[in-house]
């Protein structure tokens, strides 16, 4: 046992932290408390105010440009996650609001009129001041600050395109959106290949809850669009080689599972006719206990409920 | 209709794909090539551990290895396109830290100061800043700084068995301040910092050093004890150290 501790130790010594380096303490013990001081020096606030330092020493004078330079660096970071945050919770409720078009209350033309809106608006927003923060600097540098929220605002753009029945547009159609001209200048925020894909996945499991929202409000084109939509993406994705991508392999399970759930959607569909599949859907998918005689139950309790 | 075009989309994507698998392929191959040279130069500058006398032989090595990593450095600048160091920088980090350390490792060695990041990047013939070009980031010249006080740590070491008392002396001051121009950084909890955390126990380990030279009067220029405890200081030092141990 000795050995195995003598083993570990160098690696604790490198890992511990800090402030729990300085009251002796190891890294295994405030796994709790780590996020904690995550993030010091973020947001700004922290900072220490110009210290006086010797001006005869060079190193010393070296390291408070350094400082500087890594208190820009930080800060910009910063900033751009906490733009990115926004462009997330926007996204997001773009989606849910394109999720509530109803085939029954015929609301299509106005929901989809306000998401393009909305999604104008983040563009016009969020995304000019991410490139304005960009502009000048290396566009891979600070990807990794903004990518959630970019693979947020794709999913509801391809989403938004899906809804309103357009052809997808790929990831130059996107980049061209996230160009600005500022002071004569072109500035833009980088949309990479693979980020639009990540997001293009990520709208598949929309398409899925789409297909059997469209189920319950009884539209059952939408339903096998939804589904044919979904099998010829999924078939895309099987066709690509490795993308040394950890997001890419998890989504892609994901999107397996959505697709098997559309394919029994259909397949209900077609077998028991509109109402009877709308309970078993229901029952099927949801509550994952269904059989196959209580959906014929259900076809008779179902007499006058779908309209 | 919808079909074709996904399918378009997908095949486009599957191109830029192999195009920087490609590119990436290239990279690693120059960076093996560097990594090379900057391993002859760290075995040169090995010599320091056991011979003082070699030292300046082994700087002088360590150096034609440094024009080898140079050209290697301009054939990676050439490769990777303008705007997008930081999309396969992940490959040249660990390599480009290391070079800097056996940098300011020599010059340490041949002139005793810090080397400048400015100097770094004339020896490695990277730019200063992202806006010129290939360049060398901060944060590889600050980690760099770092491994290179590691080093220095066993140097001092070595140095006193080889019987060069004043070194450690020498190495403990210019440490001191190194260690203080890292606490004017703000960091954040990232690579650097935790690089940081061990250097508190470099400069425990140097101290250390200069205590036992120190306290047994192996330094010449270290404040003189009184003469007429001399003998009896030496002595006690000597008994202290035996019940440490």
């Amino acid at each position: 046992e000795n050995s195995v501790l003598k083993a570990q130790s160098p690696k604790q010594k490198q890992t511990t932290c800090h402030i729990c380096a300085f009251f002796g303490r190891r890294r295994m013990s405030h796994n709790n408390n780590r996020r904690r001081h995550n993030n010091r020096g973020g947001g700004g606030g922290k900072h220490q105010q110009a210290v006086v330092v010797d001006e005869s020493n060079p190193i010393l004078m070296a390291f408070q440009g350094f400082a500087r330079e890594l208190d820009d660096k930080h800060d910009r970071y910063e900033r751009i996650v906490k733009i990115g945050r926004d462009i997330t919770i926007e996204s997001k409720r773009i989606i849910f609001l394109l999720h509530t078009i109803d085939h029954r209350k015929d609301n299509a033309e106005k929901v989809l009129a306000e998401a393009h809106q909305r999604l104008q608006k983040v563009c016009t927003g969020s995304f000019a001041e991410i490139a304005k923060e960009l502009s000048g600097r290396d566009q891979y540098q600070y990807a990794r600050a903004f990518s959630p929220g970019l693979q947020e605002f794709i999913e509801a753009y391809t989403f938004f395109e899906y809804s309103t029945g357009e052809n997808l547009s790929d990831w130059e159609v996107v980049q061209e959106r996230l160009k600005y001209n500022v002071e004569e200048k072109s500035i833009e925020c980088l949309v990479q290949p693979i980020e639009f894909m990540l997001g293009i996945a990520d709208m598949t499991g929309e398409v899925m809850r789409r297909c059997v929202n469209s189920l319950g409000s009884g539209d059952v084109d939408g339903c096998f669009n939804a589904n044919r939509f979904l099998q010829t993406l999924f078939t895309g994705y099987i066709g690509l080689g490795a993308t040394h991508n950890r997001e890419m392999s998890r989504k892609m399970h994901t999107l397996r599972q959505s697709i098997m759930k559309t394919e029994a959607v259909c397949y209900n569909l077609k077998v028991r006719g509109k109402e009877a599949a709308k309970w078993g859907a229901e029952e099927n998918l949801f509550l994952d206990k269904a059989g196959d005689h209580q959906a014929n139950n259900a076809a008779d309790i179902d007499e006058g409920f779908f309209c | 209709m919808q079909n074709q075009i996904i399918k378009n989309i997908f095949t486009k994507f599957q191109e830029s794909l192999n195009k920087e698998q490609e590119l990436r392929e290239e990279i690693r191959i120059i960076v093996r090539e560097i990594d090379q040279s900057a391993k002859e130069a760290a075995i040169a500058l090995q010599i320091m551990h056991t011979s003082i006398a070699g030292i300046s032989q082994g700087c002088l090595k360590a150096r034609e290895h440094f024009a080898v990593c140079q050209k290697g450095y301009r054939k990676l600048a050439e490769i990777v396109p303008a705007g997008q160091y930081y999309r396969y920088s992940d490959h040249w980090h660990y390599l480009t830290q290391k070079l800097v350390s056996l940098v300011a490792l020599t010059v340490y060695l041949e002139a005793g100061f810090l080397v400048a990041r400015e100097t770094v990047g004339e020896v490695l013939g990277l730019e200063l800043t992202q806006a010129n070009g290939f360049h060398l980031e901060l944060e590889d010249y600050l980690i760099g700084v770092l491994q290179m006080v590691t080093e220095l740590a066993r140097f001092a070491v070595n140095s006193v068995t080889l019987g060069d008392y004043q070194r450690p002396l020498m190495i403990s001051r210019f440490v001191a301040d190194i260690n203080a121009g890292y606490r004017l950084l703000n960091l954040k909890n990232d690579g650097l910092r935790k690089r940081f955390d061990a250097l508190k126990y470099d400069v425990k380990k140097i101290e250390e050093i200069v205590y036992d030279v120190s306290i047994r009067g192996l330094v010449r220029d270290a404040a003189p004890p009184p003469p007429a405890v001399d003998a009896a200081a030496a002595d006690g030092a000597e008994e202290a150290k035996e019940m440490k141990e």
